[in-house]
């Protein structure tokens, strides 16, 4: 064979090698990232889930049945913030007055969530 | 262990950039039927063979030596897990395992000798000699320092892969250049000196290129990895690149003597013609090997060097020039921008000098004495004083914590002789050799943060200052630092008012970490990008204010505000103590007010202040009073005032730190 017919070959079989190997590596890593995308997608809707978080009583309106929290970071659902919740009987909002420290539980199927239990915590 | 990896590095990048400078050589030269240039091609294979098979084992040995560094112990040199590890982990190792692999194809190629007889062939098999040397050669740009630059990573490592690939032209070409001419130059290699004279033309031409782009190349990688003077003269890092800059002055010096003299000395094919002019060019090109040889050390040991930029510079001189010299000084400042026009004719007048050949000498002497005249009126004025540490970055940031605490430390230290507001006029300084320095005065903006460290460890002993290197921490002296200037910001900041003023921003508002209640904590620069309004209160005085903010909370969340309340008095129960009517629902500060306040008070000094903070991390206005209710319009237009700025290029203010 006329060297530079080798020559070719070898760098063919280099480029194809090369090709070959990002091509596997690369879509082994696309499909990883989709699948953990959907696992992702599939842990955060559709299913109830219940998150305990701690913040400070803000705002009480009986009459909507809403308590406004100042929170921490609720885990794959909202970073930290001061907000509205409803809450799943009125009676959770008994005894409560701003500038109380909770401990409090929500629970839902995302964005639907409200607050379910709820208790004082002294620091 | 550090040797042994220093030298097999050496070894390495050498072995790696001849091979493909060998490579490149033997194209450029071309193929020939002159019995000497065949011979010279033979013994340039032989070394291209055993230069593969260097690199192949240095790699080895740079490899386990890496691995023993990773894994902080010698043991792990030996370690097949621990070498499989890295190679498999880390970026270096896929680096190095794509280079090892194309060195592998590469040996194995030049082992097949396949027949080359014919032109095309002959042309097949060196060119790809060239091309997997340089394949096997370039990715070492992504495992060096370049790959860890921040940001821009991607542009790091092409302009370090171009750098290196043109050394491997440069530097790989100059013993198989200086081996041809010598051969040439005997009596017996006549046949072969038109052959020697074309590629040293040839190589000549390419040198000229790919030292340009070298140059190019390796300022914009100095820029990345030392990015200042300080970086260059008083880190290791700066001092090897100016070894290796030194280096190359030298070698560039040897490159303009060959090129401008002895290359046009070559021409003739005769017996005789030209023939001392070969011998010498060939040792000339040998001597300039010799020089790159050295510096490729020196690029290994720069490898294994922390860059200038992560490092600690150490300022090694009894001055520094610097325009804040000039400030508040006319007469200077004049004097100066004087100096340095005629500077800049001497040298515009050189310029001319090296353009016109004729009248060189007169031109020359008169640029000569212009820049130096002009230097010499033009820099007294800009020097000042420096100190080793001149230079030394903070290791504490600039935040309200560390503001609070050098507050207290000055409380206790300084108070004696500088006074309680800093004036320079405590009771105890009057009878100094010299009075007190004034720490609010704007001419701190002249002293860099490690002016001030390296008086407050070892004092003025002039002036009669103490050094307190031994009784504060290295953390205790920062922090003083960051409290002076924020005393001296303070100061500057007496004047500021309610309004913003369009496009200013000087003032740093200084990060905090606060909580509210038991959620975790947060700082001020996590707002960055939205306007902040930080209020200091004290109940009960600013309660009117206080009600008046709250109930306009809708307006100031439509306008993207972010009030923060920090009550002056630190209570943990600030939220009960505001009330519920009308609902407080803006962040207020129970945990983390003590240094807020401390160190925000510096900036207005009382009962109630609202700073209004820009989405740069910049107080643009200050607002102070006894926590009256006031108009709330003026304030909000000044809020829509700093939403409609544009927001600048300038760095963010955390690196606004002299």
């Amino acid at each position: 064979m006329r060297t530079w017919k080798a020559v070719v070959l070898l760098n063919l079989a280099l480029l194809v090698g090369a090709g070959w190997g990002y091509a596997f590596w690369g879509l082994r890593a696309a499909r990883l990232e989709r699948e953990l995308v959907a696992a992702r997608a599939a842990a955060a809707s559709g299913v109830e889930r219940e998150w305990t978080v701690e913040g400070v009583i803000r705002g009480i309106f009986p009459e909507l049945g809403v308590l406004v929290i100042t929170h921490g970071d609720i885990n794959e659902f909202m970073p930290a913030m001061t907000m509205g919740f409803r809450v799943a009987s009125p009676k959770i909002q008994e005894g409560l007055s701003a500038g109380d420290a909770v401990r409090f539980t929500v629970r839902g199927v995302p964005p639907n969530v409200a607050v379910i239990a709820i208790q004082k915590i002294t620091r | 262990m550090l040797a042994l990896g220093l030298v097999a590095r050496w070894i390495h990048l050498a072995s790696s950039i001849f091979l493909v400078g060998g490579a490149v050589m033997i194209v450029m030269a071309g193929p020939s039927d002159r019995p000497t240039a065949r011979r010279w091609e033979r013994r340039m294979l032989a070394a291209t063979r055993a230069l593969a098979a260097v690199a192949l084992a240095s790699g080895l040995v740079v490899l386990s030596v890496q691995t023993a560094l990773f894994e902080g112990r010698a043991g792990a040199a030996l370690d097949l897990g621990a070498i499989a590890r890295v190679v498999v982990e880390t970026q270096a190792g896929h680096v190095w395992l794509v280079r090892f692999g194309l060195l592998v194809v590469l040996a194995a190629f030049l082992l097949l000798r396949l027949p080359v007889d014919q032109r095309v062939d002959w042309r097949a098999a060196r060119g790809e000699g060239v091309l997997l040397g340089a394949a096997a050669l370039v990715p070492i740009a992504a495992a060096g320092h370049a790959a860890a630059v921040e940001p821009g990573t991607a542009r790091a490592i092409a302009v370090d892969a171009l750098h290196v690939a043109a050394a491997g032209l440069w530097v790989g070409g100059l013993v198989p250049l200086a081996m041809l001419l010598r051969a040439a130059a005997t009596p017996e290699g006549a046949d072969a000196r038109p052959y020697a004279v074309l590629a040293a033309r040839r190589f000549s031409r390419v040198a000229l290129a790919t030292v340009a782009l070298l140059a190019v190349t390796g300022a914009l990688l100095a820029t990345f990895h030392v990015g200042s003077v300080a970086g260059l003269v008083g880190t290791r890092y700066g001092r090897l690149l100016l070894a290796k800059l030194l280096l190359l002055a030298l070698g560039l010096l040897l490159a303009l003597i060959n090129r401008s003299v002895l290359l046009p000395r070559l021409g003739g094919d005769g017996e005789t013609v030209g023939r001392p002019a070969m011998r010498r060019l060939s040792g000339f090109v040998a001597a300039e090997a010799c020089l790159a040889l050295a510096i490729l050390g020196l690029v290994a040991a720069l490898g294994l060097t922390p860059p200038a930029r992560h490092d600690a510079p150490v300022w090694p001189f009894a001055i520094r020039l610097s325009t804040a010299a000039l400030e508040g000084a006319s007469a200077e400042a004049t004097r100066a921008l004087i100096g340095s026009q005629i500077a800049v004719l001497g040298l515009a007048v050189l310029v001319a000098a090296a353009v016109l050949r004729s009248r060189m000498l007169p031109l020359g002497a008169l640029g000569l004495v212009a820049l130096g005249a002009g230097a010499g009126l033009a820099l007294p004025p800009l020097t000042i004083d420096a100190y080793p540490t001149t230079y030394l970055r903070p290791s504490v940031p600039y935040q309200a914590a560390s503001i609070a605490s050098g507050a207290a430390l000055y409380r206790e230290n300084c108070v004696a002789c500088h006074g309680p507001g800093g004036a320079g006029n405590g009771p105890a300084g009057l009878n100094l050799p010299r009075p007190p320095a004034d720490l609010r005065a704007p001419h701190t903006a002249q002293h860099t943060a490690g002016d001030l460290y390296w008086w407050l460890t070892n004092g003025i002993p002039a002036a009669g200052m103490p050094g307190f290197g031994a009784r504060l921490t290295d953390d205790q002296r920062w922090d003083l630092i960051n409290f002076l200037r924020a005393l001296s910001a303070g100061y500057a900041a007496r004047n500021m008012g309610k309004a913003v003023e369009p496009d200013r921003r000087w003032l740093v508002a200084p990060d905090f970490a606060f909580a509210v209640g038991p959620t975790p904590p947060r700082s001020l620069k996590e707002y960055r990008g939205r306007v902040v309004l930080l209020v200091l209160y004290q109940l009960p005085e600013s309660r009117a204010r206080m009600s008046q903010i709250a109930g306009r909370d809708g307006t100031l969340s439509m306008l993207g505000v972010e009030v923060i309340a920090v009550p002056t008095d630190a209570d943990r129960d600030a939220i009960r103590r505001l009330g519920e009517d009308p609902r407080v629902l803006f962040p207020v500060v129970t945990d983390g007010a003590e240094a807020i306040v401390s160190a925000y008070r510096l900036f207005a000094p009382a009962p109630h202040a609202e700073f209004l903070i820009d989405r740069q991390g910049y107080v643009r206005a200050i607002a102070k009073s006894r926590g009256q209710a006031e108009d709330m319009e003026p304030l909000l237009g000044h809020i829509q005032e700093l939403n409609q700025e544009r927001v600048s290029a300038e760095p963010p203010p955390d690196e606004h730190v002299h």
